[in-house]
C-alpha cells in the first residue's frame, strides 16, 4: 500500500503536464472556428470541466447507493470527496461558460435550460456539502447524506439531456450527427478530457485519502476519550 | 477587450480555481500531519 502513496500526486502532476501539452493542440493544431474565432478555444477547457463534474456526481450517486446497501464508511467518504471535486469543477464550468457567453452571445447569463439546470445542480451539491459539514452523529449523517446524494442525482441526467430535449442556445456538439467539429477539434477535445481526467482522478484520490485518515484519527481520539 | 486576452483570462480563472483547491488540500494535509504527530507523541508518553 505504501508504494501507492505517490500515485495520486503523480496523477495530478501528469494531468497538469498533459494539459500544458494540450495547449499546443488547442492553439496550434485545432483549426480556429469560422464563426466564433478564438472564443471557441474556451470550449476545450469548459467541456472537460463539465464532463468530469457530471462524472463526480455520478460517483456520489454510486457511493450513496453502496453506502445504503453495505453501510461501508469508505463509500461515504468517497461521496464526500467526489461531491467536493464535482462542485469545484462544475463551478469552474459555470464561470468559463459565462466568460464564453459574454463573447459569443453578448450576455453574461441567460436562463437557458442547460445553464439553469447546471446552476440548480451546483446549488444542490453545494447544499449537500453544507449538510456534510454539519455535526450530527456520524452514522446518522452518513445515512442522511446517502439519501440526499441519491435524490440530488435526479438533476444530473437532466443537465446532460437538457440541450437535446428543450430548445436551447447552448451548443450540443457531440449530439449532432455530423458533430459540428473537425477531426482535429475532436482529437483536441479528447486530449483535454483525458488530461483533465488524470488531474481529476488525482484530486479525488488525494481527498479520499485525507478523509480516510481524518476518520481514523477521529475514531482513535474518541476511543481514547472513552478509556 | 481582445479575444485572445479573454481566452487567457478564462484559462487563468480555471488554474486559479484548481490551484486554490490544491492549496486547501495541502492545508488539510498539514493539519492531519500535525494531529498524527500529536497522537504519536501521546502514545509514546
Amino acid at each position: 500500500m505504501r508504494s501507492l502513496s505517490i500515485v495520486p500526486a503523480m496523477l495530478v502532476l501528469s494531468g497538469s503536464l498533459t494539459f500544458a501539452c494540450c495547449q499546443w493542440l488547442i492553439y496550434s493544431y485545432a483549426p480556429t472556428e469560422a464563426t466564433m474565432g478564438l472564443t471557441q478555444k474556451i470550449f476545450y477547457i469548459h467541456l472537460p470541466l463539465a464532463w468530469w463534474a457530471l462524472f463526480s456526481f455520478f460517483l456520489v450517486f454510486v457511493g450513496s447507493v453502496s453506502y445504503l446497501l453495505k453501510r461501508a464508511p469508505g463509500a461515504d467518504r468517497l461521496c464526500a470527496a467526489a461531491a467536493e471535486t464535482g462542485v469545484l469543477l462544475s463551478g469552474l464550468a459555470l464561470v468559463t461558460g459565462t466568460l464564453w457567453a459574454r463573447k459569443a452571445w453578448g450576455v453574461w447569463w441567460t436562463w437557458d435550460p442547460r445553464l439553469t439546470t447546471t446552476l440548480i445542480m451546483w446549488f444542490i451539491y453545494a447544499g449537500y456539502l453544507v449538510l456534510r459539514g454539519l455535526n450530527p452523529p456520524p452514522q446518522r449523517k452518513s445515512l442522511v447524506c446517502a439519501v440526499v446524494g441519491i435524490a440530488a442525482f435526479l438533476d444530473v441526467p437532466l443537465v446532460f439531456v437538457s440541450a437535446r430535449i428543450w430548445r436551447s442556445i447552448h451548443p450540443a456538439v457531440f449530439a449532432a450527427k455530423d458533430g459540428g467539429l473537425e477531426p482535429e477539434m475532436k482529437l483536441t477535445a479528447l486530449g483535454c478530457v483525458v488530461s483533465f481526467g488524470l488531474f481529476w482522478a488525482g484530486l479525488l484520490w488525494l481527498r479520499k485519502r485525507q478523509l480516510d485518515l481524518r476518520d481514523r484519527l477521529d475514531t482513535l481520539a474518541s476511543a481514547a476519550q472513552q478509556q | 477587450m481582445d479575444t485572445l486576452v479573454w481566452v487567457i483570462i478564462t484559462n487563468a480563472v480555471v488554474w486559479i480555481g484548481l490551484g486554490a483547491y490544491l492549496i486547501f488540500l495541502a492545508l488539510q494535509q498539514h493539519n492531519l500531519a500535525a494531529r498524527l504527530t500529536q497522537w504519536e507523541m501521546l502514545r509514546h508518553d
